[in-house]
């Protein structure tokens, strides 16, 4: 069978519940999209955020909220004029309840290629253990 | 009792069930005649300056090695990969997924008054971005008013 066609989906526009909350920077923000992997170790996040490079991205976990976010730098468009456009330019924001106790300090995150990867290493105490079970 | 009627055929139905299964199958990658605007992947903008015009394509997490940029005639043609995460030891497995992944081709077909064959192309912060001048006899330019 042959393979699907990759589409673009549009970007969803970040919608809070609450209207008095808003951003203090000026702009448009996007939820990026996400894989999500969990294994003994720890959980394992990447977003696609193209056009955020490490200086302007921050990750946060805080009370068992994660919170990605990266800032689109629009110094490429100056003195360039639109003529054909597919896709919104602007911010990315996420958050995510994380119910695993997380070892906060092993908290890592880096940017590549657009790609933002955070990784949660899980605390020691909710990492699986194998317990011996003895004969006799 | 519900019955099922087998033997009416509805014309209509039938032809517009016939049209959708075209198009589906058209749009299938053996064709080679997917979509072509907006949708396809990956998506585009296009800007003009005075002297360029800039495609940029948001298409995150692609190695360079995959990546490949050809012209043709008046016509760009880009294609590359995203490829899957590779996990081991997946006992737990994934929680989302929702990034695209698959393999991709995406051709534009340019006016006449840009230069392919001096086109270049970057990708940077997931974005690939290629700049085609214009050729010397489309920028604007002065023109001189000589009095007599």
């Amino acid at each position: 069978m042959a393979a699907q066609e990759m589409e673009t989906r549009a970007k969803q526009e970040v919608q809070h519940q609450d209207k008095s909350r808003e951003q203090t920077r000026p702009g448009r923000y996007f939820l990026p999209e996400v894989d999500i992997f969990e294994s003994e170790e720890g959980l394992r996040l990447w977003a696609d955020m193209p056009g955020v490079d490490e200086k302007d991205v921050e990750v946060t976990l805080k009370n068992g909220m994660l919170t990605i976010e990266g800032v689109v730098s629009l110094d490429m468009y100056r003195n360039l004029f639109p003529v054909y456009t597919e896709y919104n330019v602007g911010n990315y924001y996420r958050q995510f309840v994380v119910n695993e106790d997380i070892d906060n300090a092993r908290i890592g995150a880096r940017i590549r290629n657009g790609v933002l990867e955070v990784s949660l290493p899980k605390a020691e105490a909710a990492r699986p253990r194998r317990i011996e079970v003895k004969a006799g | 009792m519900a019955l099922l009627r087998f033997d009416n055929f509805d014309p209509v139905s039938g032809l517009l069930t016939l049209q959708s299964e075209l198009d589906r199958a058209l749009r299938s990658p053996e064709f080679n005649l997917g979509l072509s605007g907006p949708g396809a992947y990956p998506p585009i903008n296009i800007f003009e300056s005075d002297d360029t015009l800039m495609l940029i394509a948001e298409a995150p997490g692609l190695e360079l090695t995959d990546l490949k940029i050809s012209s043709a005639g008046r016509t760009v043609t880009i294609s590359s990969a995203r490829r899957p995460l590779k996990m081991a030891g997946d006992t737990h497995g994934y929680h989302r997924r929702e990034r695209a992944q698959g393999e991709f081709t995406r051709s534009m077909h340019l006016p006449e008054q840009f230069d392919l064959a001096r086109a270049e192309a970057k990708y940077e912060k997931g974005m690939l971005i290629v700049c085609v001048p214009k050729r010397e006899e489309a920028k604007p330019r002065q023109i001189n008013v000589q009095s007599n």
